[in-house]
Formats: structure tokens, sequence, C-alpha cells
């Protein structure tokens, strides 16, 4: 058992004097430190990587049963032509706020949850190098998600699309406060993003078990590093964006105003330099759960590590150089197109690479279709789906027939729907053992599974037809007598994606049963339910608060693995023999462990830090009095997190029940 | 690990399913052509440049289907024949390099066997210096408005500038440049089955090519989003042979006629007050205090009361088939489908007799004129007037009564 103990005395200098260190009390204002480790508390002000990564989880898919009722209406106005469900107002508020949501507010912070969970367990660290920035981040992300939501009771969501193309979101054409809540609010989940990126690479480059070279780094963490990179150049451009934004509505600047010599294709410029990179932002995380998945279920090493990791840091840095492929209609120029064009084609090279890789892991190996495995499987196709669609409109002449259209809307679904979430759900059947302890029903899993390719095919398989018949996005009618004859009329193409949707609605559904099934009386979680490779699987289920009794030692990509199996020549060749057990593995940790475990404590202040931003931002919209309140509010906060000990005082905890003085070393972890 | 194994045939059904589906994508791509009436199908070229542009994406289409089979053919296999059935352990191979450059080449061969094409399109669909024609085209919310300047327009002479909006009438077999721009938000301009999409953006006028190959109506549609009746702002373009689209442009040159009809002799009164302010029609004159005809024509000021400072001019009104954004059809349903159904050698005559009081679809216009607003969503109302600093986005409910309604019809459908 790990007892968390008093830091050990400050060390003498050479010469025998004690050096004389400024020692600030733990805790500002009246309150005690909230070092408690159970009840809500220990949620709120927790800093501890794992919880942290649950309550990104959560409220991420939160936010995707939002994002998800908003494309159901959508899907539902579009059911018939001409129909009426939504208001053209509504209609575009609507799918500004889909786009957003299911972007900023699911697939990053679910790929947050993902990597702050597991990004430390797979290199052998105890927490992120910032615990605290950590829980800051993840409150900026909540409270910026709530504060953008929040337009939709307060005179209306934005409606100029996720792209807000200037002079359409001006405040002479979008006169609701809509567009100040976006900008603002996406400017708030910008500072999680980044504050996020930051401590990952910190943590990764710094962190890693004692032999864990960069090469031996599990593939998962691999792709979270060069996410964490494009990250950190890519916010920034979109937050300064968002202020030239805000400025230009909210206090009058010209940035993009034509009258005043401005060029609107500034802001698409900036816009697309951060979405282009953004998209793989949104799809290497899942790439790299696939990539873990696989190997595992087909018993075999990922085929390739090394042209996985150069051809995941290749599209990471082709990435930055195919933004313009958003504008082969905004008239840049046909030297500009061209170059983008061929630039989009080569990026299909390290992209098809990864598939080729997928598929020769499964190739020779010994497959067992769990849930986990069947999206991954299921990513694979109908990624490639997606990636050649996108190769025919990488072909800038065609793509000017086809942007803008139900063609593009089919293609991004399916490299988003089909590789980001499908990754996201192998994530969830593969490491919901690892997280709770409990393993998710495989039977539940497969209907979850199966609607949800059946229902995600339904529904944007039909809008590739849509789309090269000629139906634009964007539209919240068609019109009747436009819609064709025939076996590709648009009528019955749009019936059946909006049936699709719901069938795809109901594959969700059928997650959210398998979970509280499982919550309820699902099948307690072996150590290591699926022979797994890698090193968060060392560990118990749910991890320890110190997550490893010992570091680990890695030798071998695949470490965990290779502690269970060691090859023996015999007559018939070599064979793969399992030498240890999980439980054995698990014993020696617990044996070994180290006597002094130094974990960071809880603290209110990144809350409170976090808490603040939305209080300027209402300010902002609202009444500067209130952005003079956050601002307070922010130094205060700021000034006392800076002065806090990253451990608690004995005094911030109560006396031990028999009495004595309060102190730390009996803290229950 | 038992309860976990998943029926082979299940897998095996998915995998071809989803190669179906691909077969189905790739399927459309090509049968897309044999829809009937598909006004904006994107694979049905009839135009030099949109065929440029078929004769480079269909290739393309085929690439990318084969691929995908053969990706498909191999998961399937691996699935099947990989799947656990009791088979040992595999050896932990961790990779082949040779077949992994090998995989990599060649994606890399095709991609430059598709690149090349690629640009050599680019630039031939940029190409301005051998156009014969030019047509100004301006979007605004949420209507086009085309400006023929003084030209030589491919044969045919235009000796003073002519402006027109909804339908572009462009001479057949003639390259014609586009210039496009905004007076507001970025539009774009898209007639698929002559070329693709050009984004209208304030400021900037950007060039585009165009050319049909007979005579007949092609449907089109903004497509940059820009603003709450995105969806209605649609454009078709209208081609007619060099006699024809001489004929046309005699016609547009005329001033308008005075009305004949004692009640559009009473609409006209009406448009001079409630229209004219923004609304143009050329030969309009003043009204003397005798009620006869001043010498000073009528001009509208519609930079005073529209954010995009400008309005639909009316002067031919029915010599188009369409209003408000080319979203209403000013013909009845069987004159349309006469219209679209006629031979090429038919289309122009029929075309140029305009809209007929047979073939008048009264309903919407009146509709249209009776509140505006309520049937194309537009920032009109007076609260959104006040919002937008003392001026509309688009046309506001006039309140006219339905005398007023009766007198501006029957005017209006004089406007030849």
């Amino acid at each position: 058992m790990a007892i968390i103990e008093r830091p050990s005395t400050v060390p003498a200098l050479p010469g025998g004097d004690v050096p004389q260190f400024a020692t600030p009390a733990s805790s500002y204002g009246v309150f005690r430190r909230p070092v408690t480790t159970t009840g809500w508390r220990s949620w709120m002000f927790t800093i501890d990587h794992k919880k942290i990564g649950i309550m990104y989880g959560v409220s991420a898919m939160f936010f995707f049963l939002v994002g998800g009722v908003e494309a159901l209406l959508i899907r539902t106005q579009l059911a018939a032509p001409d129909n009426t469900v939504l208001s053209a107002s509504l209609y575009n508020q609507m799918f500004t706020m889909h786009a957003t949501t299911m972007i900023f507010l699911f697939v990053m912070p679910m790929a947050a949850a993902w990597a702050n969970y597991f990004v430390p367990l797979q290199i052998g660290a105890r927490d992120v190098a910032f615990p605290r920035l950590n829980a800051f981040g993840f409150w900026c992300f909540l409270f910026g998600g709530i504060f953008l939501n929040t337009s939709w009771f307060l005179g209306g969501a934005a409606d100029g699309g996720w792209f807000m193309y200037q002079p359409n979101a001006n405040a002479l054409f979008s006169p609701t406060h809509g567009v100040d809540f976006w900008s603002l609010g996406l400017q708030i989940t910008g500072i999680a993003s980044l504050t996020g990126a930051l401590n990952l690479i910190v943590t990764i480059l710094n962190m890693r078990a004692p032999g864990m070279t960069l090469m031996k780094m599990p593939i998962f963490t691999w792709m979270i590093l060069v996410v964490q990179f494009l990250l950190v150049f890519a916010i920034p451009v979109i937050t300064v964006a968002l202020f030239l934004l805000m400025f230009q509505r909210v206090f009058g600047a010209q940035f993009f105003n034509v009258d005043a010599g401005a060029d609107p294709l500034l802001w698409q410029h900036l816009f697309w330099i951060f979405g282009h990179p953004e998209v793989y932002i949104l799809v290497l995380p899942s790439f790299g759960i696939v990539s873990e998945v696989l190997p595992v279920f087909s018993r075999k090493p990922l085929f390739g590590y090394k042209f996985v990791v150069f051809s995941g840091a290749a599209i990471g840095f082709i990435g930055w150089g195919v933004w313009a492929h958003h504008m082969f209609a905004s008239g840049i120029g046909p030297v500009s197109v061209a170059v983008f064009s061929v630039s989009t084609m080569l990026i299909a090279i390290p992209t098809g690479v990864k598939i080729v890789n997928w598929t020769l892991t499964m190739w020779g190996g010994k497959i067992r279709f769990t849930t986990a495995m069947l999206f991954a499987i299921g990513l694979i196709v109908e990624f490639t789906i997606g990636g050649l669609s996108g190769v025919t409109h990488s072909v800038s002449p065609s793509d000017t027939q086809q942007t803008d259209t139900y063609y593009i809307v089919a293609h991004f679904h399916y490299v988003l729907f089909g590789g980001a979430v499908f990754g996201i759900f192998a994530g969830f059947y593969y490491w919901w053992p690892k997280i709770f302890g409990k393993m998710l029903d495989e039977t539940l899993g497969k209907w979850n599974f199966w609607l949800m390719v059946i229902g995600m095919n339904l529904t944007f398989g039909p809008m590739h037809i849509l789309g090269l018949q000629g139906q634009p996005r964007r539209m919240v009618v068609y019109p009747e007598k436009l819609t064709g004859e025939g076996f590709f009329n648009l009528h019955f193409w749009n019936t059946v994606a909006t049936v699709g949707s719901y069938i795809l609605a109901l594959g969700i559904f059928m997650f959210l049963v398998n979970v509280w099934h499982t919550t309820r009386k699902g099948a307690t979680a072996p150590l290591d339910p699926w022979d797994a490779r890698s090193l968060e699987w060392l560990t118990t289920n749910p991890p320890k608060v110190h997550n490893f009794d010992v570091i680990p030692h890695v030798h071998a990509l695949d470490e965990y693995f290779h502690l269970k199996y060691e090859e023996v020549d015999t007559d018939a060749g070599p064979r793969l023999v399992k030498v240890r057990t999980a439980e054995e593995l698990h014993e020696d940790q617990e044996a070994n462990a180290d006597k002094n475990i130094h974990m960071p404590s809880p603290s209110y202040w990144p809350m409170l830090v976090a808490i603040s931003l939305p209080i300027m931002a209402y300010g902002i919209i609202f009444s500067l009095v209130l952005t003079v309140l956050g601002g307070a509010i922010l130094l205060m906060a700021i000034f006392a997190w800076a002065l806090e000990p990253a451990v608690a005082d004995a005094s911030d905890y109560d006396p031990p029940p028999q009495g004595g003085e309060p102190t730390m070393e009996l803290a229950n972890v | 690990m038992s309860g976990v194994e998943q029926p082979v045939s299940t897998v095996r059904r998915v995998k071809q399913r989803s190669a179906i589906a691909v077969v189905v994508v790739a399927a459309a791509a090509v049968l897309g052509g044999c829809a009937r009436n598909a006004p904006q199908d994107t694979f049905k070229p009839e135009g030099e440049n949109a065929r440029k542009i078929q004769n480079l994406q269909w290739p393309v289409f085929v690439v990318a289907g084969i691929v995908g089979v053969i990706v498909f053919a191999v998961i399937i296999y691996v699935v099947i024949r990989f799947r656990d059935h009791g088979q040992e352990m595999p050896r932990q191979t961790h990779g082949n390099p040779t077949l992994e450059i090998g995989l990599t080449i060649l994606p890399a061969i095709i991609l430059i066997a598709v690149g090349i094409p690629t640009v050599s399109t680019v630039f031939s669909l940029a190409k301005t210096s051998d156009t014969q024609c030019v047509v100004n085209i301006t979007g605004q919310q949420w209507w086009w408005e085309y400006e023929y300047p003084v030209q030589n327009c491919g044969g045919v002479e235009i000796t003073e500038p002519l402006v027109t909006s909804g339908e572009l009438v462009l001479p057949t077999k003639v390259h014609v440049l586009l210039r496009i721009t905004s007076n507001d938000v970025i539009h774009s301009f898209w007639i698929p089955k002559l070329n693709g999409k050009r984004d209208a953006v304030p400021g900037r006028i950007h060039p585009l090519r165009m050319e049909a190959d007979h005579p007949g109506i092609f449907a089109g549609q903004c497509t940059e989003f820009c603003g709450l009746s995105h969806a209605r702002m649609r454009m078709d373009a209208v081609g007619l042979n060099s006699a024809d689209f001489s004929t046309w442009v005699a016609d547009q040159l005329q001033p308008a006629t005075k009305p004949t009809d004692p009640l559009a002799l009473q609409g006209e009164d009406v448009f001079r007050t409630q229209c004219s302010r923004c609304h143009q029609v050329n030969g309009l004159m003043e009204e003397n205090p005798d009620g006869t005809d001043s010498t000073k024509p009528v001009v509208a000021f519609p930079d005073l009361y529209v954010i995009a400072g400008n309005a639909p001019n009316l002067t031919h009104l029915m010599s188009r088939t369409t209003f408000a954004g080319a979203t209403f059809d000013l013909l009845t349903d069987s004159c349309r489908k006469t219209l679209l159904d006629a031979s090429p050698e038919e289309f122009g005559a029929l075309y140029l007799k305009g809209v007929t009081p047979e073939c008048f679809n009264e309903a919407e216009l009146r509709e249209w004129v009776r509140n505006a607003p309520a049937k194309k969503p537009m920032y009109s109302s007076e609260a959104q007037k006040d919002e937008n600093g003392g001026k509309y986005r688009g046309m506001p409910n006039l309140n006219l009564t339905d005398d007023q309604i009766d007198q501006i019809v029957a005017y209006l459908l004089e406007r030849k």
C-alpha cells in the first residue's frame, strides 16, 4: 500500500548551512485545501490525470448527445422537400452548432480524455507534468462549452456556419449575439487545448519510464504527441482569427471590412490554416487507438511501427501545406490552386501507408472479433471510403463541382465519423475495463457496432449521390420540382439518409444502454482481459492513484507483451510461450512497491481561474462590469495558484479519529 | 475470452456490404447520368468547361473505385483467412521494409498520374485570353444581377449597357467570360452543367469561363452560405443561338412600354409610389400634376433602402421565367414543362415569347407582392430594419391593398 508522505526535509547545502526558503502557507483564503478522496469534492478539485480524463470523457459524451440531437433535427428537416420542421434561421443555427459541438466539444475533448488517462499509464508515469494546469484545461473546456451553448437561451446561437466566413458573420449580417458567443466560447476552449498540448508534450518528452526510448513508445502516445504539436501551432492561429472577429463585431474594428480596404479572404486563410491541421487533430488520436487495438486482437505487433510513426509525423507536417484546398472555388488563382491540389494529393500517401499497415498487421494474425476490434476494422473500411472520396476532390477542377455539395458532407463524415468516432468507440470497448474495472457487455456491444455501421452508411452513403446530383450543403429546403426523377432523385435519397440517421442514433443509444447495464451488473474485469501489449495493463483495473507501485524498466516496444511471452526454439521452429501471467506480474509490482510516492494535492485554483473566463466573456457581450469582475477573480486566483505549494500542508487534513495533530501521513489514497 | 468470438459469416457480410456500398457509390457516379430531370447533375456536362472537368474526373472516380475494391477485397480475405480458429500464436514480426516502401511508391505513382492532368486542366480552365464576350455578375442577398457592357458579344453588338437578373442569357458556342463579384457577403456562382463554381467576393472580381453547347435552360444555385435565404438564391443560365441572342439583346435594350390595360395603367401609379424607390424600370417617367408623363425619368435609389444597394431591374421582368432569385416560377407548370422539353431548335423562339398571359403563374407573384418576407425569409421587418441601421436586407412587406396588388400584377405582366 502506497502512502503519501511529507516531502523529505530540505537538504543541507555543502558546508552544513540549512538554506532559508520562503514557505508560503498552503491555503490562501478561508478554506483549507480540498484534500478529500471521496465525494463530489474529490472530483471538482482533483488534479489526478485519471479523474480529469474521466471528466473530459463524460463531458464530451454529453456534448456528443447534444450535437447528435442537432444532427437529427437537421436530418428530420431534410427528410422531404420543402419541409417546415425548422425555420431558416433555426436551421442555420443548427448546422453551425452541430459542427462546432462535434468538433470542439466532442471529438477534441474526447481525444483529450484518452490522452489524459492513457498517456501517463502508457509511458509508465504517475501523472502528467503539470497536474494543476491539466485540471485548469478541463474546466476551461467545460465552462467554454457551456458558455457557448447558453447562446441558445440568450438570443440565438451562432448562425454563420462553423467556418464563420466574413463578411456574413459580421454584426451587420448576423445581428444576434450568437457569433459573439461562438468566438468567445471557442477562445476559452482553445485555452484548454493549448495548455493540454503543452502539458502532454512535456510529459511525453520528460516522464517516460527508464528505457522507453521514443521508438519504444506505444503508438497511441506517438499519435497523441504529433497531435499536441499540431495543437501548439494551430490553436494560436485560430486564437488570432477569433480575436480579430471579436474586435470586428464588438468594438468596430475593420480587419475584414471591404469598404475599409480589407479583404474577406484573409479570414478564410486564417481559418483554414487552423482548420486543416484541425482535421488531423481530430483523426490522429483515433488512428493511435486502432493502432493499439489491431495488434492486440491480431496477436501480432503493429506492422511497420516505424512507418506508422513517421507517416503520422509526415501527416503532421504536410497537413500545414494543404489548407487552401478548402478554397479552390474562392478565387485564389490557378497557381495557388495547382500547388495546393498537388500537396493535397501528397498527403494521401502517408494516409494510405496507415491503411496498408493496419491491414498487414492483421495479415498472418490470430484475429479475435471483439467489439473493440470490430470498430477498428470498421474504421479501416469507412476511412478508406472517406480517403478515396478525398482523393477525388484533391483534383481541384473536380472539386469546383463538388465543393459545398453533399458530396463533401459525405466525405468528411466518412473521415470523421468513420475515422475519429469509430476510433473513439474502439477505445471505449478496449479500455473500459481498465478505467472502470468492468467489462462492457459484448452482445450489446455488437448491437452497438452493427447499428452504427448500418446507420452511418445509410446516412452518409447516399450523400455521395445527393452531392453528385448537385444538392448543395447548408440548404434549409430543397424544392420538390428540382428533386429529379428516377433512381437518383434527391427526395428518395434524402429520406434514406434521414432513416439512416435514426438507426445511427439507435446504435449510440445501445452504447448508453450498455454503459448502464455494465455499471449495474457488468462482469468484473480480469487484470489483463485482452492479453494486451502496452504498459497501462501492468497496473490494476482501475489503476491506483499513483498508477504503478514501481515504475517499470522498459526493454522493448510492447513491453508488457514481452514480459508475458518469450520465444523458445523447438524442433518445429521458434514458438511463442507464455512465461508469466498478468497476476504474477502484478504481484511483482506490489512486492517491489516504492516506499515513497509523492502525489500532488488537489487545488481550488485551476477551477477558479477557469470560471473567471466565461464571466469575462459574458461581460464582453452584455456589460463590461462583468469583465472587470471576472478579471479580478482571474488575477486573484492566478496569484493564489502561483503561491500554492504542490503538496498540501498537514494542517489541511483532519486530525486522526483517535486524536492528535492533523497529519497527511495517514491520508487514504 | 470465450463469448467474444464473432461468427465469421457476419464479419464477412459487413465486408461484402461495405464493398457493395463503394461499388454503389462508384456506380452512382457513372449512372448519375441516367437520372432524368436532375437539373444540377455534376456528371452531365453541356458546355466546354464542364466537359474538361468531366474528362478529368471520371477516370479519377474509376481509379478510386478500383483501389477501393482492391483494399476491401484484401481486408475481407484477411479477416476470413486469419480469424482465430485455434491456430498457434503468430510470429511477432515487425514489418517488411521492402514491401512497405513498395506500397508507398505505388500510390505515389497513381497520384502522379492524376496530378499531371489536374494541373494542366487547372490552367486550361483559367485561360481568359480567348473569350469573346464579357458579362459582369454581381451577387447580393439573395439574387444575382447580370450586366452586359457595351461590346461585340460573339458577333452580336451590344450598344448600350444591359442589366438583367436571375437568368443569365448566353449566346451558345461562344466563350463567355464572367466577371464575378458581390455587393454584400460572399456568394458562389454555379451552373453545374456549364462549369464548376466560383465565389463572388466583395471587393474582388473573379473570372469564370462559360460556354453552352446548345440552346436551353441550365439550372444553378448559390453554393457559398450567404445567410438566411441561402437556400432560395438560385440562378439559371439560358443558352440562345446567335440569331435569338441578337433578338434578345434588341428586346432588352427597348425602354418599357406604356401600359395599355387600364388596370395596368393604375398599376403604373402604384409602382411609381411603392416600388420605384428600389426597382428600376427603364423608360418609366415621372408624372405631371395633370396625370401625364413628364420628360423626367424615374430613377431608383436602392442604396438608400437596402444594404446591398441594389434591387432587380424590372424593365423586362416578363422576358424572364422566374423571379426573386430565380426561386419562384413566372410560368405555369405546363408551360414550364413545354419550355424544358422544347428541342434546341424550338427553344429560342419559345423563350423569346416570354411570359404570355396564358402561361402566367399569377398566384406566386401575387403572394410575393402581398408579403415578400413571408414567402422567402429576409431581414426586412421594421424591427430588423432598425437593427440594420435603417436599411432592409431583401424586400419588405409593403402592406398593399388587394386592389393595389391587382394593379401591380397587371402592370408587371406587361413588362416584356
